[in-house]
């Protein structure tokens, strides 16, 4: 038993610690989701962690642990400072424009020489264990469950439901987006440093428009009405497309299906109401028919 | 209905206790010489990543048709990376750890070599690339290697032959500059320039994926080089020559190309105005190689295609890991016997393959002749009178 629990985890700690990362990313792009904002920015967000933690680490000598933060505070800073004039935007543009900050943060990592340009940075210690995805996560997850209730998850919720009318009942609206825009890119860039740690090797390709379109299909597919939506969105994203490699070269295509029929038979994502209710029809149905 | 719980947990229990049972004893001869191919076979990298399975494929058939290894068969275990990092490193712990091969070919970007060349290498296993040039591949620890000889090794002989045969004076460089690959070759470009004291007039950038060229080829016609040193991919490198000589700069001004132009594809696509491209290559379509001429008919009969250089370094990969191979008792465990692979593989000399004499330097990097070519009547031919 032993044995096969080893060589399995041997074979498929990578794809464990991905799926925490991942988690992660689908977290931070649900906190500005959950105010109702379409942010396209965190892949560059995670871009902006890895690449600080990694160089902190690598030519700086820092311990993990602070490299880490620092891999945090940054995009979170960088998110301030480009947060206060575009969350005034909405919808569509503010997609846009964020877009634009991620293909900006993509062209200065390709062009700057201690970033190593295309050539990325190769060599990276491998620190990130197991533990500390478990811990940032369990951290992450309480700091969550406080949020539902507390006044800033309300005020989110508000502001979800109707902007104006927020305003008007004394909401602080833009204060709370950029709050909202600011800590889902500190949890990125954790997320890009945590990645970093061991995968030995990054570079700007992987911070571009594409993973930007899956942080996203990750909250959209698991669902955005609670946070446990996208940890489950991105948990299934990261495991289907290696559960189905024994289909060769098709397995993307089945992939695909999978997420068109979600989308088509549970449009609030797969942690929603609507599953809840076919899974309790499925159960009733199966009880009167017995 | 009640479910069967106990019922369904009791097969499940049987079930994993036979896995358990079943994969402890899992000879690795049982099913041939495992070695796994690890490209990308789907996604925009795949038209590299195909053809190199192609080659692999193609060269174990041929191995395993003329008896095999000392009667063992090769059992290539093909699996898609996608020409992502995570996928590389996935499908690398899957070889070693589940599906137990003695070696893997693989992968096909230097930037998934970079993430997964360590794995392997911790785990003692030969990884072997085939189109990693990048510098810094086989550093990553003993058990890696590659016979992709690098542009380093090349593009100096190209601009030194260009430099010579053509009188050059000055030159205009371009060059992607979002890619990995461009942008290694730019600076090995832009070395050797120097080191061949050429005038640069004027140095362009590009992005992958542009089409228009026609700002930075009209600065360029204006400046009057002798040449325009190129590092692009081959779609951007077949629009850059189509639109210079549709600018009206006239043919005896040379293109001097990176690995990129190094595709039947740019011909197909620039048609006359490919006429004149210089570049380097340690294996060209048009060699008359007698084992050349055979490994390009059979791939030509089993895929219907020619193939191109990523084709022949893998095929010739496989070829140079059956000579190690070969070598091998298999009395030891897995492990041993990867090692011993290793030890073998390093011995590797004077191997004579479709692309010409090769041997594994120290560093178990390619040693092999770069050839210098020229496009005449739309074909590659070696570049000399």
């Amino acid at each position: 038993m032993s044995d096969f629990l080893i060589s399995f985890w041997q074979t498929y700690n990578t794809l464990f610690y991905t799926i925490f990362i991942h988690g992660m990313l689908g977290l931070s792009i649900y906190l500005t989701l959950a105010c109702g904002l379409l942010s396209l920015g965190n892949a560059a967000f995670m871009g902006i962690g890895a690449y600080t933690s990694a160089l902190l680490t690598m030519k700086a000598g820092f311990p993990f642990g602070i490299s880490l933060i620092a891999g945090g505070i940054l995009p979170s800073m960088v998110a301030l400072a480009i947060g206060i004039p575009t969350l005034r935007l909405s919808g569509v543009y503010l997609a846009m424009a964020t877009l634009g900050f991620g293909e900006v943060v993509r062209v200065v990592l390709l062009n700057m020489e201690i970033t190593g340009g295309s050539m990325g940075i190769n060599g990276i210690p491998q620190k990130t264990e197991l533990w500390h995805l478990v811990l940032i996560m369990g951290i992450i997850i309480f700091f969550f469950i406080r949020l539902r209730d507390s006044k800033y998850g309300r005020a989110m919720e508000a502001i979800n439901e109707d902007e104006v009318a927020s305003s008007v009942m004394g909401i602080r609206t833009t204060y709370f987006k950029v709050w909202t825009f600011t800590a889902g890119a500190f949890i990125a860039g954790v997320a890009g440093g945590l990645n970093a740690h061991f995968t030995y090797f990054i570079s700007p390709r992987e911070y571009g428009f594409e993973p930007a379109v899956d942080i996203l299909t990750f909250a959209i597919l698991g669902g955005t009405k609670t946070f446990w939506g996208p940890i489950a969105g991105s948990a299934i994203l990261t495991v289907l497309p290696e559960m189905m490699r024994f289909m060769g070269p098709y397995r993307l295509a089945v992939n695909g299906i999978i997420l068109l029929l979600v989308v088509l038979y549970l449009p609030n994502g797969i942690v929603s109401r609507g599953t809840f209710i076919s899974l309790k029809k499925l159960f009733s149905e199966r009880k009167s028919n017995a | 209905m009640k479910l069967p719980i106990r019922k369904i947990f009791s097969i499940f229990a049987v079930s994993i206790i036979a896995c358990i049972i079943g994969c402890g004893k899992t000879d690795y001869l049982a099913e041939g010489i495992k070695i796994g191919v690890a490209e990308a076979l789907t996604g925009p990298i795949a038209k590299y990543g195909v053809p190199i399975k192609n080659g692999f494929t193609l060269a174990a058939e041929e191995i395993n048709a003329a008896g095999g290894i000392n009667g063992k068969k090769i059992n290539l275990v093909v699996d898609d990376e996608q020409g992502k990092k995570e996928e590389a490193i996935n499908v690398f712990k899957k070889f070693i750890h589940k599906d137990k091969v003695l070696a893997i070919f693989g992968p096909t970007l230097s930037n998934s070599a970079f993430a997964a060349d360590p794995t392997a290498n911790a785990a003692k296993t030969v990884v072997f690339g085939t189109s990693n040039t990048a510098d810094g591949i086989t550093a990553i620890g003993p058990y890696v290697f590659r016979n992709s000889i690098t542009e380093s090794d090349i593009l100096p002989e190209v601009v030194k032959m260009a430099k010579n045969k053509l009188n050059l004076k000055k030159v205009a460089m371009m060059y992607g500059n979002d890619d990995a690959f461009t942008k290694s070759g730019y600076d090995i470009f832009k070395k050797a320039v120097g080191a061949e004291k050429l005038q640069v007039v004027a140095t362009e950038t590009f992005a992958k994926g542009d089409i228009d060229f026609s700002a930075q080829l009209t600065k360029i016609k204006n400046l009057n080089p002798d040449a325009i040193i190129c590092s692009a991919l081959v779609e951007e490198a077949a629009n850059i020559v189509l639109q210079a000589r549709k600018l009206g700069i006239p043919a005896n001004i040379h293109f001097i190309g990176g690995n990129g132009f190094n595709s039947p594809k740019l011909a197909e696509i620039a048609g006359n105005a490919s006429e004149g491209i210089i570049n380097g290559s340690p294996w060209f379509l048009g060699d008359p190689n007698k084992k050349n001429v055979a490994f390009i008919a059979a791939y030509k009969k089993k895929y219907g295609s020619e193939p191109d250089q990523f084709a022949a370094q893998a095929y010739d990969a496989l070829y140079i890991m059956t000579e190690a191979l070969k070598t091998l008792k298999f009395t030891g465990s897995l492990e041993d016997a990867r090692t011993e692979l290793r030890d073998a593989l390093a011995k590797v000399k004077n191997f004579d393959g479709v692309g010409g004499n090769f041997s594994f330097s120290e560093n178990r990097d390619a040693v092999q002749k770069a050839r210098v070519l020229i496009v005449k009547n739309k074909k590659f031919t070696i570049y000399s009178e």
